[in-house]
């Protein structure tokens, strides 16, 4: 219902016909090219924090398996598994051991894309650039065997996919294609969703444009709070870093139609790089602060720059 | 100096015009139409709106700016299409000739300090309101012109000329100021001559007179390129009581009286004290009260004097003082000098020894032999016989330098062919001349008769049924008295015959004193003579001088040498005053300029009057009125600024 009232909001401001501040003629796919998958092949998702897989991976966790990597030993206590008794001891000492090897498992990775109208925006717009992300750092945690899983904030609860293996990243890329710039969901809302839907471990990499009118401050305490590893990609359009506006403008809100009225002035223009800066500068010191990392791009910065070289730097991918 | 206006648009224009600023006011009041644009979120431009509503009044002004600007434009193409002016300015035209009269009324004091130096005072003005590049010509007139300054684009130099300027003690005459600036601007050129070729271009000019317009109209002059101008100067009201006539005069009594007139041409009646001074003493004095338009004549009888200056004095404080003194010279008497060369004429020197003949000329009798001596071509190129008689001989080759009077004779080639004519009939006498007033030649019979041919120039005294027998011709400043028959002629045998009765009539003795007088009457006349200023003189001198000095009222000292008549003739005669001639150190003669000209004296000015040049009639320019300095070139590009500063405020965001 909310959905369809969003949709029929978003109607009637379609109907209004503004001009856009820059249209976005047609979504690329999000697939990354042939060289970028080579490139992408050779890195492997890094979290700084240790955690508990679900399923084995190629990840060493804290919790003991089955693997070729000894941990230690341990009494038999009834019930054990009966495998792991290490019978040669049994014949010297007489006493049941039970080996215990590191269980290396898999990494949950979390990509949380902001699919609000805002991020339509842009040329490619930010949604296009959020999705090529998404996709480069998805193919990235297929490879290396972790559990890749991508949502969108006003993602249903039971449509989610998870990803899993190589053989899984078109599946991928096409439910990326798939992501629309129509949702209304806000950002503290879509990640309270998030959080509760995914109670898993993992590294989670929210790319959004933080243009929350609410603020963006609680809806990343939701993520905090839920003990992961979070990097935030803020993306933001070449029109929003640098507005090349003129004139009289009625400026209309793409998400609620809430007009600003401004006669474009080198002052105004000038406060709006102040005002801008400072948004980013705040919500870089916020993340820090709290342990999370930020990283601003502009969506004319290639993909594969931005994993490459940004996000190795920032030690997501190594 | 408040702007002149010159409405260009009609009523309904100008209603047009004034609804368009309340129509942009009015546009400032509506809600500015702003033009939709759908951003991805209007938070940071909340934001950055809100920070800037701190200076919002500044925001209010910058768009109250673009107002006011517009505001400002429309008012200035308001003020533009008004075409406001003003009376200084440049002058129009780049040529100028500045005609500068400085005749004797032009230092009448009605306008302070005098009408010459209202006239420079004008011109200079005009000559700081030239443009850079204009230039201008000054002359200078009275009854002459001077080119004072050349056409230069030299404003100190035009200035320092100008300044330069003296003024006249003459008339006034504008034509030939007019012929000197006509040379300038209308460079001749011939129709008839096909291979003339006019060089200098043709160069139009303004042609300013500044005067008090105390001339007549001019005659047969055509302005071609000049534009002329005309200013008068000078207060019409200007009272003035003027001396407009002094002489003495010997009566017939023998006594000598000094004949005054005072006219005034002031609106009011004026009353003077007029004292006669001669040499230097006061003689006599009288009262007078003139009524305006009015001349009354004053006589004072003069005492028994050999030479002397004789001077009037007005006593009254009128406008002009050049004409408040009259001056009048005794001389010595000088007796005519006739030279009589006959080989005997009873009839002619008993007619030359009557007594009003001797009082009027010492005469000389002479043989014909005389003509070949020494003495005679001495006295005949002298030039101080006043007449020679030639009887019954003939002058040679070269004619002297006199006066002559020839019986049967002819002078020289000039008179052409003659032939003889006997008995002839007399029908028409010129009684109108001077040498045959009261001579009756009706009862005189004539044996025989040359007919005379005289020169052009001549005049025909006594006419004869077969042509002229009588006539006076001029010749180099002399005359020549032709008597076509002799009084007593030779026959071929050599036998003396009375040729006519004349000398038997009362005619003939009236006749040879009227000759008498009539050639030498001049010396009478130059003991009392008066001349205008500028006017040449001619000086008697004294036989053997060869250069004379002449000492002006101003004490200036000029040398005067023999001209080509062997006369002494003088022609600075600029001031009004007393001027005596010198040879050596004796005192030869004197002789006085005196202003007496109506024309200058009467000083009221007519500014509605115009003067007539040629067919053209100037009207004279009272209000003095330079071109209109136009201002609306610079309000409109003024008002292009402005909307040029508008769109730059507009477009480039001038943070104010």
């Amino acid at each position: 219902m909310a959905k369809a009232l969003a949709s029929s909001n978003r109607q009637q401001t379609m109907n209004n016909t503004p001009p856009r501040a820059s249209a976005s003629p047609s979504t690329l796919h999000p697939q990354p090219s042939t060289a970028l998958m080579r490139r992408l092949e050779r890195l492997e998702l890094v979290t700084r924090k240790v955690f508990r897989g679900r399923m084995k991976g190629e990840r060493r966790s804290s919790r003991k398996g089955q693997s070729v990597e000894f941990a230690d030993f341990r009494n038999y206590t009834p019930g054990d598994d009966l495998r792991f008794i290490d019978w040669n001891l049994y014949a010297r000492l007489d006493r049941l051991f039970l080996k215990l090897f590191l269980e290396e498992e898999d990494l949950h990775f979390y990509t949380l894309i902001d699919a609000s109208g805002s991020m339509g925006f842009g040329q490619p717009s930010k949604l296009d650039y959020a999705k090529q992300l998404a996709a480069a750092l998805g193919f990235i945690g297929l490879v290396r065997a972790d559990r890749v899983k991508i949502e969108t904030l006003g993602t249903a609860a039971q449509a989610n996919p998870t990803f899993r293996g190589r053989q899984n990243a078109w599946r991928m890329f096409d439910y990326l294609d798939a992501i629309r710039p129509t949702e209304t969901t806000s950002l503290a809302t879509g990640i309270k969703n998030f959080c509760l839907r995914n109670s898993g471990r993992g590294v989670v990499v929210l790319i959004t444009d933080l243009m929350d009118k609410q603020g963006y401050q609680a809806a990343l305490r939701y993520l905090l709070s839920g003990r992961q590893d979070v990097y935030v990609i803020q993306t933001l359009s070449s029109e929003e870093l640098q507005p090349e506006l003129q004139g009289d403008l009625r400026l209309v809100d793409c998400e609620d139609a809430d007009e600003a009225e401004i006669t474009v002035s080198a002052p105004l223009l000038k406060r709006y790089q102040q005002t801008l800066n400072a948004f980013v500068d705040e919500a870089r010191e916020f993340c820090t602060r709290r342990g999370m990392s930020y990283v601003l791009v502009d969506n004319q910065l290639p993909v594969e720059t931005l994993v490459a070289d940004y996000l190795r730097r920032r030690g997501l991918v190594r | 100096m408040l702007p002149n206006w010159i409405n260009m648009l009609s009523w309904w224009q100008w209603a047009v015009l004034a609804a368009i600023p309340p129509a942009i006011v009015a546009l400032y009041f509506l809600k500015l139409k702003r033009t939709p644009l759908e951003v991805p979120s209007t938070y940071l431009w909340h934001k950055s709106i809100e920070d800037l509503h701190v200076n919002s009044i500044w925001q209010r002004l910058r768009k109250n700016l673009l107002l006011f600007l517009q505001l400002l434009l429309i008012g200035l193409v308001m003020l533009a299409v008004l075409r406001p002016s003003w009376q200084s300015g440049s002058l129009s035209g780049d040529r100028f000739i500045f005609l500068i009269d400085h005749s004797a009324s032009m230092s009448a004091t009605d306008v302070q300090p005098s009408r010459l130096a209202e006239a420079k005072r004008q011109v200079l003005a005009l000559v700081d309101r030239m443009k850079s590049g204009d230039r201008a010509m000054v002359i200078s007139f009275a009854e002459t012109a001077q080119v004072v300054q050349e056409f230069t684009d030299n404003r100190r130099q035009l200035r320092e000329r100008v300044e330069s300027i003296r003024p006249a003690h003459g008339t006034t005459s504008l034509a030939p100021a007019l012929r000197l600036a006509a040379g300038l601007a209308n460079p001749g050129s011939t129709a008839t001559d096909a291979t003339d070729i006019q060089v200098a271009e043709a160069l139009p000019a303004e042609l300013m007179i500044f005067s008090d317009g105390r001339f007549g109209p001019v005659d047969g002059f055509a302005l071609g390129n000049l534009r002329p101008t005309y200013v008068p100067i000078g207060d019409p009201q200007a009272t003035n009581l003027a001396i407009t006539a002094f002489s003495t005069r010997r009566q017939e009594t023998g006594q000598r009286q000094v004949y005054g007139q005072l006219q005034n041409d002031g609106p009011k009646p004026v009353a003077a004290e007029v004292e006669l001074y001669v040499d230097g003493q006061l003689d006599n004095a009288d009262a007078v009260e003139i009524a305006p338009g009015e001349a009354e004549g004053l006589i004072f009888p003069l005492p028994e004097m050999s030479d002397g200056v004789v001077r009037l004095n007005l006593s009254t404080s009128d406008a002009l003082a050049l004409d408040n003194q009259a001056y009048a010279t005794v001389n010595q008497a000088r007796r005519g000098q006739v030279l009589v060369v006959t080989p005997g004429n009873e009839a002619l020197r008993l007619a030359l020894r009557t007594t009003a003949a001797s009082q009027v000329a010492d005469v000389e009798l002479v043989e014909p032999a005389y003509l070949e001596s020494e003495a005679y071509q001495a006295q005949a190129t002298a030039g101080h016989l006043d007449l020679i008689i030639f009887d019954q001989c003939a002058p040679q080759e070269t004619m002297p330098a006199a006066n002559t009077l020839l019986l049967g004779r002819l002078p020289g080639e000039r008179w052409g062919e003659v032939r003889k004519k006997s008995t002839p009939g007399i029908i028409d006498v010129d009684r109108a001349h001077p040498l045959l007033q009261l001579v009756d030649l009706t009862n005189i019979d004539i044996a025989e008769s040359m007919v005379l041919a005289p020169p052009a120039g001549s005049t025909t005294l006594v006419e004869s049924d077969a042509g002229p027998l009588v006539a006076i011709g001029p010749r180099d400043g002399f005359e020549d008295l032709v008597v076509g028959f002799e009084i007593y002629g030779q026959s071929d045998t050599g036998e003396r015959y009375v040729n006519t009765n004349w000398p038997l009539r009362a005619s003939f003795p009236t006749f040879v004193l009227g000759v008498l007088q009539y050639f030498c009457g001049q010396a009478e006349f130059d003991a009392i003579r008066s001349v205008k200023p500028g006017q040449p003189v001619r000086l008697t001198g004294v036989a053997e001088a060869k250069r004379l000095e002449v000492v002006g009222p101003d004490g200036a000292r000029d040398r005067v040498s023999r001209g080509k008549n062997h006369r002494f003739t003088f022609t600075a005669t600029g001031q009004i005053g007393v001027y005596t001639v010198y040879h050596g150190p004796q005192i030869t003669e004197r002789f006085a300029v005196n202003l007496f000209d109506r024309t200058e004296s009467n000083l009221a000015t007519r500014p509605e009057q115009a003067i007539q040049i040629g067919y053209v009639e100037v009207a004279g320019k009272t209000d003095w009125e330079p071109t209109r300095r136009e201002t609306w070139k610079l309000l409109v590009l003024l008002a292009l600024g402005v909307l040029v500063l508008e769109w730059y405020i507009y477009n480039r965001r001038v943070y104010i």
